[in-house]
């Protein structure tokens, strides 16, 4: 019985732990996306910063790249995103 | 002997900059023969693409420091065995960490970076900052640059290197920060890719990202802190007397001053001085007076060196070491 009780504030408290950090996590994803992007500015056309700096950060950028490549994909849902985050459906 | 091109607390540095075919190779040449002949330890570094330093000492050189008499060391860099290297590097880490990527095709990458704008001026700054590094085994560091232009980008570039590295600090703190943020709610996260699990840095000190942008923030301003700072860093700017030559010193003359990177000597190089002066030269020796005029009145204050031009094309120890000898020591 008690079990179950602690089972169901558990699933309960997990829902709202979730919910809790969406925004932030939204947050996150767009500036990764950004620090990404600056770092391989020249193929968009925007000035890139110094070479051999990317070129030193680029092989510990996997997270960042995957999200921006993942946002790009992304990038004719972005209402639906933005929907999907403020509850709309 | 002028005190700006000896070393004070630490070692000294001296670029030689100006227009190209000026001299700016004889002219560090000889002073770096010079000064070496006076019991100090010189290194002497061509960062020209087209090196011709070796030429003037009728010697061979190569990327590392090869002695060439007592004291005196001389090096020309590759710069496109640099960048080589660099991306050869860059390569071997990033093929295994990007498997995943199909989307950017990573050789094409590499071919794209080699040639991408200002890796030329990059790689001769990084090569500046590896001699400057191990710059306590020599007493003075000369270096031969490239055409103004292109040396006074790369003595801009820590400057906005800075600025960069200070840029990317912030928004990756910010990352950072959000990242613990939703940690300290989710617990630990796990970021698979490929198969492979791993740990999202979310502190400072396990993310690699920022502790290289920390580095080489720090590399940076060790640069910066050398060639603005008038005790250990002296610029030499070679000139003729000619009307293009002096407008492009002046432009460098002030960039340099916004720079805050102290100009010391003015060296005005093959100056023409005949007894006799053939109807031909006539024109030529008018604009080299008027020359020489604007330049003793645009440049009043500093430091000015006249040097003639020779029958023959200074080359070889001894003639350099008599022309070093007419610009090193001060005479009243």
């Amino acid at each position: 019985m008690f079990k179950k009780i602690k089972y169901f504030f558990k699933g309960f408290f997990g829902s709202f732990k979730l919910r809790s950090t969406e925004f932030i996590e939204f947050e996150e994803r767009e500036l990764e996306n950004i620090f990404a992007l600056l770092l391989m500015g020249s193929f968009i056309g925007i000035p890139s910063p110094p070479t051999t700096l990317v070129m030193r950060i680029m092989p510990h950028m996997v997270r960042e790249i995957y999200v921006m490549q993942r946002r790009a994909v992304d990038l004719d849902d972005m209402i639906g995103e933005m929907a999907g985050l403020m509850d709309i459906e | 002997m002028r005190d700006y091109f000896l070393p004070k607390n630490a070692f000294r540095t001296i670029f030689f900059i100006g227009k190209g075919g000026v001299g700016k190779t004889t002219t560090s040449a000889a002073v770096a023969t010079y000064l070496s002949t006076k019991g100090y330890k010189t290194l002497i570094v061509s960062l020209d693409p087209a090196h011709n330093l070796g030429d003037v000492f009728m010697v061979e050189l190569g990327d590392k420091p090869k002695k060439i008499v007592e004291n005196l060391y001389g090096m020309e860099l590759d710069m496109e065995k640099v960048i080589r290297s660099y991306l050869k590097h860059l390569e071997n880490s990033m093929k295994y960490m990007y498997r995943y990527l199909t989307v950017i095709n990573l050789e094409k990458y590499f071919e794209v970076l080699s040639y991408s704008p200002g890796i030329e001026e990059y790689a001769t700054l990084e090569a500046i900052r590896d001699i400057l590094k191990e710059g306590d085994k020599w007493d003075i560091i000369i270096f031969d640059t490239p055409p103004t232009g292109l040396t006074l980008r790369v003595l801009a570039l820590p400057k906005i290197a800075k600025i960069w590295s200070e840029k990317l600090i912030e928004i990756r703190r910010k990352i950072l920060d959000k990242r613990l943020t939703v940690e300290k709610i989710q617990g630990e996260r796990k970021f698979v890719i490929e198969g492979k699990e791993y740990k999202l840095p979310s502190r400072e000190e396990e993310d690699e990202v920022l502790k290289e942008l920390l580095n080489y923030k720090d590399e940076v301003e060790e640069v910066l802190t050398i060639i603005t700072d008038r005790d250990r860093t002296s610029v030499a700017a070679v000139i003729t007397p000619e009307m293009l030559a002096l407008y492009e010193t002046e432009r460098a003359k002030d960039s340099l001053f916004k720079l805050n990177i102290p100009l010391n000597l003015l060296v005005v190089n093959k100056v023409i001085n005949l007894n006799v002066e053939p109807p031909q030269l006539k024109v030529r020796m008018e604009t080299q007076k008027e020359v020489l005029r604007k330049i003793s009145e645009k440049f009043k204050g500093m430091d000015i060196i006249y040097l003639r031009t020779y029958e023959k094309e200074p080359r070889g120890l001894d003639m350099l070491n008599t022309i070093g000898e007419l610009i090193v020591i001060q005479r009243r």
